[in-house]
């Protein structure tokens, strides 16, 4: 990368808000290791602690969502075992509120039950969300759920956790490319 | 049996169960990958103590969370879970659910907890700050 193109990195996040950005490989001892850093960035940058919580929150399960839907992919130049990837970056927009936006390939068998995790969540009032998630935590069935880790509450968490609707984008890559996708979700908080 | 402590670790509490002093405590915070892999064993050893509790014991818990994820919280639920069920075949059985002045979200957690396992004597206490 050209110094210049790098300035022209750096300014298009600061421009935008962006206080922290990873990409690379995610797994549990890179998720601790960068959220102990994110913990200190958001102490530099004054966060309430109510902030700070929610944008933790938010981080550890978009984070952990990447190790469960992403699959293990070699890295572009093929060095290096097969891992999961993805990108995530925290913010704080003009209205001085926190964002989390995470992207990262998705398996394709996993896309319509995103969808149908994601869709509704956006329709839904904080009220009913709560109420989605009390009913969740009471819901015994996601033990036969081999996919969802976070039982079923993951999304939920993230819903509770914002201010405005989760938005998400999933986008396609060519057929050429072996007919890849990758998930986008961006968190207000 | 014996007492079963796990240290904090940086995405897991610590865990202090001094089952021969009938105080229970769990402290820090939960975001491990796998909560099952964590909480399984906990869950195992608690179910053995319960089982051997007699109808007249006296157990003190005290819980102060300061962030779980969203698999751990289940099976966070579900220790409360076990504790209700004993208590309501006569042991004495309090819960003290610590948190923050300001955590709004981990009182409403608590509260919940509270109306849900009514056998239970559970309170949530704002935790001394650290």
């Amino acid at each position: 990368m050209k110094l210049d193109l790098f300035n022209t990195f750096r300014d298009t996040a600061h421009e935008n808000g962006v206080i922290f950005y990873y990409t690379g490989v995610f797994s549990q001892n890179v998720i601790a290791a960068i959220g102990d850093s994110l913990k200190q960035r958001l102490d530099s940058v004054n966060a309430s602690s109510a902030a700070r919580r929610k944008v933790f929150s938010t981080f550890i399960e978009m984070a952990q969502n990447i190790l469960h839907y992403a699959p293990e992919l070699t890295e572009d130049d093929g060095a290096g075992p097969p891992a999961k990837c993805g990108a995530l970056a925290v913010g704080r927009n003009d209205e001085e509120k926190f964002f989390v936006v995470c992207g990262n390939p998705v398996r394709m068998e996993d896309i319509s039950r995103l969808h149908e995790k994601l869709e509704p969540l956006r329709q839904m009032s904080i009220a009913e969300i709560k109420a989605a998630y009390r009913e969740q935590l009471r819901n015994e069935d996601h033990a036969s759920d081999s996919v969802s880790k976070g039982a079923g509450l993951g999304f939920l968490t993230m819903a509770r956790d914002a201010t405005e609707p989760i938005e998400y984008s999933i986008a396609f890559a060519s057929e050429a490319s072996g007919g890849r996708a990758d998930l986008y979700l961006r968190a207000t908080i | 049996m014996e007492d079963l402590h796990i240290p904090a670790s940086n995405e897991t509490p610590e865990v202090r169960f001094e089952f021969s002093r009938h105080c229970l405590s769990m402290h820090g915070e939960s975001y491990p990958e796998n909560a099952m892999s964590f909480y399984g064993p906990i869950r195992s050893s608690l179910q053995n103590y319960l089982e051997k509790l007699p109808a007249d014991g006296r157990v003190e818990v005290n819980i102060g969370l300061r962030y779980f994820n969203s698999s751990s919280t289940k099976l966070i639920r579900a220790l409360i879970g076990m504790l209700d069920e004993k208590a309501s075949n006569g042991p004495s059985i309090s819960v003290d659910w610590l948190h923050d002045e300001d955590d709004d979200m981990m009182l409403e957690f608590g509260t919940d907890l509270k109306e849900e396992h009514r056998s239970l004597k559970f309170n949530t206490v704002v935790a001394e700050a650290a």
